[in-house]
C-alpha cells in the first residue's frame, strides 16, 4: 500500500476527472474566464476590421483585457428587476437552469488519457472522463439537447412578445441543427466503427485525422454549431434590430450575465466536441498536456466562429431555415455516403 | 446677369397648354387662372365644392402626384386658404412644373371634399392639415392626430389664434 | 370664441382622435407587437406591427415623437432668424434644408445670385449628400446586423464633415447659404482637403463593395424585400433615390438645375427592380458621382464674388473692411434682422439627400413670413412604408426601413 501525506492526498483527490472536468477544467471555473476572454477577443477582433480600437480604457497596457471584469462587475451589482406578470420562479431560475445545463455535456466528453487519476481502464489507456459510458457521442449530444427548452421555458415564463417571438425561433432552429449534428457525428461514427469517443482518437491515433477523411461533415458540423449557439450570420435568436434580444429581452443584473454567457458556453461546448471528433482531441500528446492541447484546439474553433461577427449580417429565420434543410441536409447525406465509402476501404 | 436656374426653359407652350385646358372648365368653376413665368402657375376656384372635379381634370392632363397641400389661416377674412401643388413624375416636360390650385374653406363650415381617392399621395397632407388647422377633408380614410400627441387639448396649433406660450427666463441668484 | 376648440366644435368623432388602432381577432394566430421608441431598430418613432406568424399584415407608423413645430416657430421669428431654425430637422443634411428656404426667399425678393456663390453652394450641398448617404448605408447595415458596414459608414464620414468644418465652421448645421450668395468663401487649403478626402474614399470603395454589396448574406437579406413597382411609386408621391430605384428617371438637379447644376456634367443612377437592394445601389452610385462633381467644382470654379451687389452695399465699410477683405467672411449687422421683402409668395425645390425638399413661403410684406411650409423628403416616404411592409416578414421591417432611408426628425420637423 503506498503512503501518502495529507497534501498528496488533498491534491490527488482534486485531479481526480470527477472533480476536476466540471469544475475547474475545462468546467465552470476554466469556462467563465474563457467567457471573458472570448468576449474580449470577438469585440477586439471586430474592432481591428472596423478601424477602431475595441475596448482599452480600463487596462491600457494589456489591450484592454480586464475591460470584460469591469463590465461583469457592473452588471453584478445592477438592480434585477421582475416584471410584475412574470413567472417569477421560472423566471428567476430560468438563466440558472440555462447555464447549467449547458455546460453538462462537458460529463461525459474525455479530454486526455491518463493512468493514475482515471478508474476508468481500456486497452492500456485510462479515460481521463468524470463518467465514462460507451455511448458518448450520443450521450453528449443528448445532453446539449436540454438547454434550447430552457431558452423556451425562460422566453415562455417573461410574458412578453418578444420574448415569445424569440422563443419560437429557437424552436424551429432547434430542431434543424439538432438533425445536422447528429447526421454529421453518425457519419464520423461509421468511420470509426462505433459511439464512443475515447475510441474516436484512438482510432484517429492509427489512421488519418477526421477532417481529412471526411472534410464535408465536419463542414456540416460547424454550420451546425454556429446555427445552435446564436453566432453571425444566424444570429437569429438574439436579432438585436428586430426583437430586443429575443427571450432574454426583460432580464437586467446577474440574470443577464447568466444568459449571455450561456450561448457562449454552448459554443465551448460544441468546439471541444469538434476538437474530439474532427481534430483528434489530445493527439499527439497525453496526460495533463494533452488536456491542454484539447482545449486549445477548442479555443481556435471558438475564436474563428466569434470573428464571423465582422463579416456578416443576420439571415433571416425562413432563409435560415430553407439553406439548412436543404442544402445543408444533402451535404449531410453526401457526407454519410462518403463515410461508407471510407469505412468499406477501410476494413476491406 | 442671368442666373444658371433660368437657362434651361421648358416649352413655353406646355404652361400654356394647361392654362388652356383647365380654362375649359369655364368661368363657374374656375374664378382667376394665371401662368407665373413658364414653370409657375396658379388657378383660384369660384367655390371649394369644385376641387374634386378639378383634381380629376388634372389627372387627365397629366399631373400624376401632389407637392403639397397648404393651410394659410386668414383670421380676419374668416377662411383658410388651402393650396394645392400638383406635378408630375412620369411626363417630363410636364415634371417642370407645379401648378398651383387655391381655394377658400370658411371658420363656420370647415369642409371640404378630400383627394384621395384620386391622388393617394395626397394622404399625410390631408391629415395634417386637419390636426393643425382643422379643415376636416371628407371621405378620407384615417382622420385621426397624427403629430401632435394623443392627449393635445386646445385650439388648432396652426391658426393664428394660438399663441405659442413664452417660457420666463430663470436667473440663479446666490444670496 | 373665435378659433374652434379641439374639444368643442370640430371634433368630429370622439374615437376617430385616437391615433393608432390595430383590431386583433382573436383565436386566429394573430398579435400586436408595439416596435416603440425604445427598441433598436425604430429610431425616433413607433412603429406597430400586426402580424400572424411571422407575417406583418399590417404596419401603422405613429410619427411625433420629436415634432418641434419648426412651421409654427417661422411665424414668430425673422427672415433671416429662420436660417438656423429650419436646418435642424435634418442635422446631417442641412446644407440642403437651408439652401430651399433661402432659395424661396430669394424668388419672392427677386435676388440674383453671383456665379462663385452658385458653384460654392454645390459644393457644400455635394459634400453634404455624401456625408448624408454614408449615414444612411451605415443604418441601414446596421439594421440587418452588420456591424462593420456601419463602423465603416461613420467613419468614412469623418473626412467629409471635415470639409465642411474647414469651409464653414461648422460640423453640421451650418448656416452657410444666405440671401444673395453664401457667407465664406473656399481657400487653398480646403481645396487640398477636399482633393484628399475624395481620393481616399475612392480608394475604399472597394471595400465596400467586397463587404457588403457583394456579401451573399446581405444580398439574400435585401434583394427582393419591399418591392416597389413603378406605377405605385409615382402614385404614392415617392421621392429621391428610392424613385430612382423604382425606374423613374427623376432627379430635380437635372428638371429644374438650381445652384451650378447647369454646368456640371453627372449622371443620374436609375434601376428597375425597385427593391431594397436596387435603392442601396442608388445611394452607393451617387456618392461617386458627387465625387465626380466635387473634383469638377474645384477645377472649374470662376473667380468672383460671393454675395449679391445689393446686399454687399448695405453692410458697412468697417465690418466689409475687417471681415471681407482680409479673411473672405461675411458678417452682417443687426439690422438685417429686420429685412423686409415684398408681398408674394414662392415655392421652391432642391434635390436633397433623401429626396425632394419643396418648401412654400407665403410672405406679407412684413420682416415675419405669414407662413413656412416645408415639405420633407422623410414625409413623403410616411404613407409608402405603411403600404410597403405588407406581406413580409418581422425581420423586414429593419431592412425596408434602412434601404428607404427614413429619417424621424426629418419628417416629423
Amino acid at each position: 500500500m503506498i503512503e501518502l501525506s495529507v497534501l498528496d492526498e488533498i491534491i490527488y483527490y482534486i485531479l481526480r476527472p470527477e472533480f476536476f472536468v466540471p469544475v475547474i477544467f475545462p468546467g465552470l471555473i476554466t469556462s467563465m474566464i474563457l467567457l471573458l476572454i472570448t468576449i474580449w477577443a470577438e469585440r477586439k477582433i471586430a474592432a481591428k476590421v472596423q478601424l477602431r480600437f475595441g475596448p482599452l480604457l480600463i487596462s491600457p497596457r494589456i489591450g484592454g483585457l480586464l475591460q470584460l471584469i469591469a463590465d461583469l462587475l457592473k452588471f453584478v451589482f445592477s438592480e434585477i428587476i421582475v416584471p410584475a406578470r412574470a413567472f417569477k420562479a421560472l423566471y428567476i431560475l430560468g438563466p440558472a437552469l440555462l447555464l447549467s445545463t449547458s455546460l453538462l455535456p462537458l460529463v461525459v466528453i474525455p479530454i486526455s488519457t491518463s493512468i493514475h487519476y482515471s478508474l476508468y481502464v481500456i486497452g492500456n489507456n485510462g479515460a481521463y472522463v468524470p463518467i465514462y459510458v460507451n455511448f458518448s457521442l450520443i450521450a453528449a449530444l443528448a445532453l446539449s439537447m436540454l438547454t434550447p427548452i430552457m431558452v423556451i421555458m425562460t422566453a415562455w415564463a417573461t410574458n412578453n412578445r418578444f420574448a415569445v417571438v424569440g422563443a419560437l425561433r429557437e424552436g424551429f432552429l432547434m430542431i434543424t441543427y439538432d438533425v445536422l449534428l447528429i447526421m454529421s457525428a453518425f457519419s464520423m461514427a461509421i468511420i470509426y466503427g462505433g459511439v464512443d469517443l475515447f475510441g474516436f482518437v484512438n482510432f484517429q491515433s492509427s489512421h488519418y485525422l477526421g477532417i481529412l477523411m471526411n472534410p464535408i461533415s465536419a463542414f456540416v458540423f460547424l454550420v451546425a454549431m454556429l446555427l445552435g449557439s446564436s453566432r453571425y450570420p444566424f444570429e437569429i435568436v438574439e436579432a438585436d434590430t428586430e426583437i430586443v434580444i429575443g427571450p432574454y429581452t426583460e432580464y437586467s443584473g446577474l440574470l443577464f450575465i447568466l444568459t449571455m454567457g450561456g450561448s457562449y458556453i454552448k459554443t465551448f461546448v460544441y468546439s471541444i466536441l469538434f476538437s474530439v471528433i474532427f481534430l483528434g482531441g489530445w493527439l499527439p500528446f497525453s496526460g495533463g498536456i494533452g488536456a491542454l492541447f484539447t482545449v486549445f484546439k477548442a479555443i481556435i474553433i471558438l475564436l474563428f466562429s466569434v470573428f464571423l461577427r465582422s463579416v456578416y449580417g443576420r439571415y433571416r429565420i425562413d432563409q435560415a431555415l430553407r439553406g439548412a434543410w436543404k442544402l445543408m441536409f444533402l451535404l449531410a447525406i453526401i457526407s454519410m455516403v462518403l463515410s461508407f465509402i471510407w469505412r468499406w476501404f477501410l476494413v476491406a | 446677369m442671368k442666373s444658371l436656374s433660368q437657362l434651361s426653359k421648358p416649352e413655353l407652350s406646355k404652361i400654356n397648354y394647361v392654362v388652356s385646358e383647365l380654362s375649359k372648365l369655364g368661368k363657374e368653376v374656375i374664378k382667376d387662372i394665371k401662368a407665373e413665368g413658364e414653370r409657375r402657375g396658379y388657378a383660384e376656384l369660384v367655390d371649394r365644392k369644385y376641387i374634386l372635379l378639378v383634381s380629376k381634370k388634372m389627372k387627365e392632363i397629366g399631373f400624376d402626384h401632389m407637392k403639397a397641400i397648404t393651410g394659410i389661416d386668414f383670421p380676419d377674412q374668416e377662411a383658410i386658404q388651402v393650396v394645392y401643388h400638383f406635378s408630375s413624375y412620369s411626363d417630363l416636360e410636364l415634371a417642370k412644373i407645379i401648378f398651383a390650385v387655391k381655394t377658400w374653406v370658411p371658420y363656420d363650415d370647415c369642409k371640404i371634399d378630400s383627394i384621395y381617392n384620386v391622388f393617394p399621395s395626397a394622404y399625410t397632407f390631408e391629415r395634417e392639415t386637419y390636426e393643425f388647422l382643422g379643415v376636416y377633408f371628407v371621405s378620407h380614410p384615417d382622420m385621426k392626430l397624427f403629430f401632435l400627441p394623443e392627449d393635445f387639448e386646445g385650439v388648432f396649433p396652426l391658426r393664428k389664434s394660438f399663441k405659442i406660450k413664452h417660457e420666463g427666463m430663470f436667473i440663479d441668484r446666490e444670496e | 370664441m373665435r378659433g374652434c376648440l379641439l374639444t368643442e366644435r370640430n371634433r368630429v368623432n370622439e374615437e376617430e382622435l385616437k391615433e393608432v388602432e390595430i383590431i386583433v381577432e382573436p383565436g386566429q394566430g394573430q398579435a400586436e407587437l408595439n416596435i416603440g421608441p425604445q427598441h433598436p431598430g425604430s429610431g425616433h418613432m413607433r412603429l406597430v406591427a400586426k402580424i400572424r406568424g411571422d407575417i406583418v399584415e399590417e404596419l401603422v407608423l405613429d410619427p411625433g415623437y420629436v415634432h418641434r413645430s419648426v412651421e409654427k416657430l417661422c411665424e414668430n421669428r425673422h427672415y433671416m432668424h429662420l436660417i438656423p431654425l429650419v436646418e435642424r430637422p435634418t442635422i446631417i443634411d442641412s446644407i440642403h434644408m437651408n439652401m430651399g428656404y433661402i432659395m424661396a426667399v430669394e424668388k419672392i425678393m427677386n435676388l440674383e445670385v453671383p456665379e462663385r456663390a452658385l458653384y460654392l453652394r454645390s459644393f457644400a450641398a455635394e459634400v453634404n449628400r455624401i456625408s448624408s448617404h454614408l449615414y444612411g448605408l451605415g443604418i441601414l447595415g446596421i439594421f440587418i446586423g452588420h456591424s462593420t458596414m456601419f463602423m465603416w459608414g461613420f467613419a468614412d464620414r469623418e473626412p467629409f464633415v471635415e470639409i465642411l468644418q474647414n469651409l464653414t465652421g461648422a460640423r453640421i448645421t451650418n448656416s452657410y447659404v444666405v440671401p444673395g450668395g453664401v457667407r465664406r468663401d473656399l481657400s487653398q487649403s480646403v481645396k487640398e482637403f477636399a482633393i484628399k478626402a475624395v481620393s481616399y474614399l475612392r480608394k475604399k470603395i472597394k471595400d465596400y463593395e467586397n463587404i457588403f454589396l457583394n456579401n451573399p448574406n446581405v444580398r439574400a437579406r435585401l434583394e427582393n424585400v419591399g418591392v416597389i413597382s413603378r406605377e405605385k411609386a409615382i402614385e404614392l408621391g415617392l421621392v429621391g433615390p428610392n424613385l430612382r430605384a423604382s425606374g423613374v428617371p427623376y432627379d430635380v438637379r437635372k428638371i429644374e438645375p438650381y445652384a451650378a447644376y447647369q454646368k456640371l456634367d453627372f449622371e443620374i443612377p436609375v434601376y428597375k427592380e425597385g427593391d431594397a437592394f436596387a435603392r442601396t445601389l442608388v445611394r452607393m452610385e451617387e456618392v461617386q458621382q458627387s465625387m465626380n462633381m466635387i473634383m469638377q467644382i474645384i477645377k472649374e470654379i470662376p473667380e468672383g464674388e460671393i454675395l449679391n451687389q445689393r446686399i454687399l452695399k448695405q453692410i458697412p465699410p468697417q465690418r466689409i473692411k475687417k471681415w471681407y477683405e482680409e479673411q473672405k467672411r461675411i458678417v452682417f449687422p443687426g439690422y438685417f434682422a429686420s429685412m423686409r421683402p415684398p408681398k408674394g409668395d414662392a415655392i421652391s425645390r432642391v434635390e436633397a439627400s433623401r429626396g425632394e425638399l419643396v418648401y412654400y413661403v407665403v410672405s406679407d410684406g412684413s420682416s415675419i413670413p405669414y407662413r413656412v411650409r416645408m415639405i420633407t423628403p422623410s414625409y413623403m416616404l410616411i404613407k409608402p412604408f405603411m403600404e410597403i411592409a405588407k406581406g413580409h416578414r418581422i425581420a423586414d421591417i429593419p431592412a425596408i426601413y434602412g434601404s428607404l432611408d427614413y429619417f424621424p426628425p426629418e419628417a416629423d420637423r
